[in-house]
């Protein structure tokens, strides 16, 4: 019988923050109040609405912590709850797609993605087998555009009209920026 | 004006910056004021100063100063 793979849930930190698996304990109004905002919303061409405890609890069934990672980042020394992680990977591929979402504004434009993400890369190039990561933001998200740039990803496509707006049925441009193993081992290797 | 002043206007708006502080070779992550939501203003900036949004394509190559003066000349050719 094939044995299956068992959860490995996240468990890392960086300076400010730490990242972490997320759990039913996690479940909050606060995090559900996030999807109601449009200014955090929009940019990902999600609808708004509030999720409740039972909608957040759903949400989080989907991820095992085998392939699909859903990981919170937490503030110190609070250990605050601001965003989270979603992360697909795939063993045959040896690929993670990345999508994120910070959902406290007053942590925006604080370098708080690339700080995270960078940890994430680490944990995944070196410690999970992954060989590439990729994510795919809306060509109208600059915000997320500019941490993908910023942290030496490089913009692989632009995927004209790939996706259908939540607001207003138009098509929306979506770029997909890719950073292998190799590029990201080059990277920390010229900084450090 | 030519289209590197209004390139360095634009970004000392949107940096909230004098124009004399800005680095001759400003880009992306070049300087700590330059951070997502600033990307996020340069480029909405840029879309104002040329009265129309910018395609995928081109407002995927908005790096530097550089980038964003090219911009103005391409698009005041066009207006």
């Amino acid at each position: 019988m094939m044995r299956q793979p068992s959860a490995r849930p996240f468990n890392c930190f960086t300076e400010r923050y730490v990242l972490r698996s997320l759990t039913p304990a996690d479940l909050s109004d606060r995090w559900g109040g996030w999807s109601a905002d449009p200014e955090i919303v929009k940019p990902l061409n999600i609808a708004e609405r509030r999720m409740s405890k039972d909608d957040l609890r759903r949400y989080l069934s989907r991820f095992d912590n085998v392939s699909k990672f859903l990981i919170g980042i937490f503030a110190k020394p609070m250990s605050l709850h601001i965003g989270f992680y979603a992360i697909d990977t795939s063993s045959v591929h040896a690929t993670a797609n990345f999508n994120i979402v910070v959902g406290d504004k007053s942590y925006w434009g604080k370098g708080v993605v690339n700080e995270t993400r960078s940890a994430l890369l680490d944990e995944l190039f070196e410690h999970r087998g992954i060989e590439k990561a990729y994510g795919m933001p809306l060509a109208r998200n600059h915000p997320a555009v500019f941490n993908y740039k910023a942290q030496g990803w490089k913009l692989e496509g632009i995927l004209l009209g790939q996706c259908k707006s939540v607001t207003d049925g138009g098509r929306l441009d979506q770029y997909q920026f890719g950073m292998l193993r190799s590029e990201w081992r080059a990277r920390k290797g010229r900084k450090s | 004006m030519s289209a590197n002043t209004n390139a360095r206007k634009l970004l000392a708006d949107a940096l909230s910056m004098p124009e004399q502080d800005l680095p001759a070779d400003i880009r992306i992550g070049s300087i700590d004021q330059w951070d997502s939501l600033a990307h996020a203003r340069i480029l909405l900036a840029l879309e104002e100063t040329i009265g129309k949004p910018l395609d995928a394509a081109e407002a995927a190559t908005i790096e530097s100063v550089t980038d964003i003066a090219a911009s103005l000349s391409r698009h005041a050719k066009t207006n």
